[in-house]
């Protein structure tokens, strides 16, 4: 995608901020580290954002760690536990996150003037700050508001001599001797998943999975899992439909790392065995332009996760100017202004009773998912993402509040 | 014989006379004519043919004497050709002095260049000298195909190669004509260009825009556009209002809060930028929305701790009465500080759903808007980013410490408008959506303005 067709979408006031902001930046080279070049949420990001800014002239480079199974299989376990499970992480762990760790330091090729260290796999990198110098950033996308004490105790020295660290939400921050900021992710308005879509794909999708188009419809998008709740959405669409005739699609997919999984799929298909407005549907890896169009054909969109990282299932169902029932966890609540940009919930009752409001009122539907495109619009799409890391650059070294350049 | 020489001769002295008689009456009628009217064109073309008239009531004579004349007639076509070759000459030059000074009157008034001048003069002779060579081999009965083919072709020649200025060249006459414009107007075309006109020519128009750079319009887009013209040259500031646009991010501070008094006992000791943010960070973030969502404290209490009424007590502080931070950080904790008095069981977050305390890093960075008249500034203000609206209006007064917005300083110092900054100052930008405080000033201004 090129700079220039975001602009139709944010305006080109938005766009010129963007080369402001990147004429301030010339002659920096900024060094994005993190451990895959694909796979992974940080990978996608980075992916898009890396071209996005070059084209701006900003000097932004990407290079990854090497590591082995062994390590890979320690961050993950880190990763988890980072996310507050209760992973056991032994002395072998340790010894072989910290082998691969001193093979990187030696090894990886490091110029930037700004580092920009992504998530726990690289943070050991921050050992050759002394020798180098520069300014070194921590970019955390991890939720480490709960963290496994173990596994935050093991990474918390390197992460300590950064300059600045970033993190997603507010409540995933925690005091810390250096900077913290606010940066929340984002999604791409141009991406298979969020693009418009003709009526005739959408009704090609519904058919494909037999969903007729007959009834309002509820739809959840998200990975099977008890953390999201499936079997609390088909409770809260039951009490609904006791007065509200209407459809429930589950769509989602099973995660190969997660064995709880094929369980949790299992559970949800038999709580909907019989009931023929329940569509539970497994949606194989890759399938982004039929998750919008089922996002773009429903009539309200839930996310009832019990536990979230910044969740942006919900900005792409805001995005597409759909109004949305969501827990109060995680991200969700900088995402959804209650009342103002969706309905927050707490439990299955507060669900059913928000869904019910809103198939009741398609108009006041209507205005909340106009709110939450144009939230989304402001504060969600990767121009804003890709202006806040332009912002960050400018601010390193600098402990003014207000910045004249 | 002697009636051969005197006839003619009566004939020529009669016609001489009467014709100078008749140039007498029509000049008198004219100059009565030319000192009614204002155009000065009346005047030149008088001047232009006082003097070749006499020659031409001459060749009239001339010509009335021949005809009762007995000598030959291939004498008498002889000498008629001469009196015609006479009379196109003379009529020529007349034509060449009167359109030099036509086209000299027309530029001055326009403000051409000399350049511009001198090829509207040399065309203009090109083209009666052509014509009057022309009639000349008709009159003396050369062939004329070929020459009048050579020079459609040289027309044709000359009209691709000034495709661009014939346009703008008849353009600029049509403008003229209508005197819609002149130097120093502020104009505005609908397709973007604006500013005021610094020079005005046969073919272009230079304005100069706000943010002090310079256009040069070709007249055909002038008017072709539907243009706003919004009249004279207005007062100067005396320091022109130089725009900024601010661009921010948000900093943690890793403190949270899970009730309402550890709510206050943060804010009471927190740094002001915290209180900044909390209770400005929705203006921007929330423009679109109308009504916007109130501070954070108020929305917290409502939807985190459940409690709708006090919600609404602290949603009602309107940061607008404060004149510092300090001041409204009072206020804030006195209004917990009451309530907390008032409650002995203190309402606690869900967890994940705590206050967290944060504050924003602004960059800012100049804008290429800037503003020498309340006509550019109102212009400029149009189409400011709503993040530069936000920085003069909103980041100078309370973070910034200034006594009031940057607006209202530079109109009161600056323009010499106590009255508009006072009006400006008194508006409660709080109350309005960005976009709404933007239509809320452009009024004021306009209305100044008028």
């Amino acid at each position: 995608m090129k700079l220039s067709d975001y602009e139709p979408i944010i305006g080109r006031g938005a766009i010129e901020d963007l080369r402001s902001l990147a004429s301030k930046l010339s002659g920096k080279v900024i060094q994005n580290v993190n451990s895959t070049f694909t796979g992974g949420g940080v990978a996608e990001i980075l992916s898009r954002m890396v071209p996005l800014l070059s084209e701006l002239g900003v000097d932004a480079r990407w290079s990854v760690i090497k590591g082995d199974l062994a390590f890979f299989n320690v961050t993950k376990k880190l990763h988890n536990a980072l996310h507050g499970s209760d992973e056991k992480i032994s002395v072998q762990d340790i010894s072989a996150f910290q082998e691969t760790s001193r093979k990187n330091i030696k090894e990886l090729e490091l110029f930037g003037d700004i580092m920009f260290i992504h998530d726990p796999q690289p943070v050991a990198l921050i050992e050759r700050k002394k020798e180098l110098g520069k300014e070194w950033v921590w970019r955390c996308h991890v939720d480490v508001s709960r963290p496994n004490e173990t596994a935050w105790d093991f990474i918390k020295p390197w992460v300590m001599q950064y300059d600045a660290a970033v993190f997603s939400a507010p409540s995933f921050s925690t005091p810390l001797p250096m900077r913290q900021f606010l940066i929340s992710p984002s999604i791409d308005p141009l991406s298979d998943k969020n693009r418009e879509l003709s009526q005739d794909i959408i009704d090609s999708v519904l058919s494909k999975y037999g969903i007729p188009n007959d009834k309002p419809l509820i739809v959840q998008v998200s990975r099977f899992d008890y953390l999201k709740d499936p079997v609390g959405v088909i409770q809260a669409f039951k009490q609904v439909r006791r007065s509200i005739d209407c459809r429930l699609v589950l769509a989602g997919g099973t995660a190969t790392d997660d064995p709880e999984s094929g369980k949790v799929l299992a559970e949800v298909q038999d709580k909907a065995e019989g009931d023929r407005d329940i569509h539970v549907l497994l949606i194989p890896p890759g399938s982004d332009i039929e998750i919008n169009a089922l996002q773009r054909a429903a009539t309200v969109v839930v996310q009832k996760s019990l536990k979230e990282g910044f969740g942006l299932t919900v900005s792409e169902a805001l995005w597409k100017g759909k109004p949305v029932v969501a827990s109060a966890v995680g991200g969700i609540p900088l995402q959804v202004k209650n009342k103002f940009t969706g309905l927050l919930s707490h439990g299955i009752e507060g669900t059913a009773y928000a869904i019910k409001q809103l198939l009741g009122n398609p108009e006041y539907g209507r205005w909340l998912g106009e709110n939450g495109r144009e939230h989304v619009k402001q504060n969600f799409l990767i121009t804003r993402h890709v202006k806040d890391y332009m912002v960050l650059f400018l601010t390193l070294g600098h402990s003014e509040e207000v910045l004249y350049l | 014989m002697w009636p051969d020489v005197v006839i003619p001769l009566a004939v020529f002295a009669a016609g001489l006379i009467a014709t100078i008689w008749l140039r007498r009456v029509a000049y008198n009628a004219l100059e009565r004519w030319a000192k009614k009217t204002k155009w000065q064109g009346d005047e030149i073309l008088l001047q232009a043919t006082r003097a070749p008239s006499i020659l031409w009531c001459l060749i009239l004579s001339s010509a009335l004497a021949l005809t009762v004349s007995p000598v030959p007639q291939h004498w008498k076509n002889w000498a008629n050709k001469g009196l015609w070759t006479l009379l196109v000459i003379s009529l020529a030059l007349s034509a060449v002095n009167l359109v030099g000074k036509l086209v000299s009157l027309y530029a001055e008034r326009l403000k051409a260049t000399q350049r511009t001048i001198a090829i509207s003069k040399n065309i203009a002779n090109a083209v009666i000298y052509i014509v009057a060579i022309l009639i000349l081999l008709g009159i003396w009965g050369a062939p004329t195909t070929a020459i009048i083919f050579l020079i459609v072709l040289a027309a044709v020649v000359v009209l691709v190669a000034f495709r661009e200025t014939l346009p703008n060249f008849l353009a600029g006459i049509q403008l003229n004509a209508r005197g819609q414009f002149k130097v120093g107007d502020y104009i505005k075309l609908d397709t973007g260009e604006e500013g005021y006109i610094k020079e005005m020519n046969l073919t272009d128009t230079l304005i100069e825009s706000p943010n002090e750079s310079t256009t040069l319009l070709p007249n055909r887009k002038l008017i072709q556009a539907t243009v706003t013209n919004y009249g004279h040259l207005m007062k100067k500031a005396k320091e022109p209002f130089r725009f900024f646009n601010r661009v921010h991010l948000t900093e943690l501070t890793g403190l949270k809060a899970k009730n309402l008094k550890e709510l206050a006992d943060v804010l009471q000791n927190a740094p002001d930028s915290i209180i900044y943010y909390h209770t400005h960070h929705f203006l921007e973030e929330h423009h679109y929305l109308t009504p916007e969502p109130a501070n954070d404290f108020a929305v917290w209490v409502s939807d985190a701790l459940g409690d709708d009424v006090f919600g609404e007590k602290l949603a009602n502080i309107d940061a607008f009465e404060f004149p510092t931070l300090s001041a409204l950080r009072e206020r804030i904790v006195n209004v917990i500080g009451e309530y907390i008095s008032l409650e002995p069981e203190l309402r606690r977050a869900p967890s994940g759903r705590e206050f967290y305390f944060m504050k924003s890093v602004s960059v800012v960075m100049s804008t290429h808007y800037v503003a020498r008249d309340l006509r550019e500034f109102v212009e400029a203000l149009r189409k400011l980013s709503l993040g530069s609206l936000y920085f003069h209006i909103f980041e100078s007064r309370l973070r910034l410490g200034k006594p009031t917005n940057d607006f209202s300083v530079w109109l009161e110092n600056s323009m010499g408008e106590p009255e508009l900054a006072q009006e400006i100052a008194r508006f409660d930008p709080y109350s309005y959506t960005l976009e709404g405080t933007r239509s809320q000033l452009m009024q004021l201004i306009e209305k100044h303005i008028k």
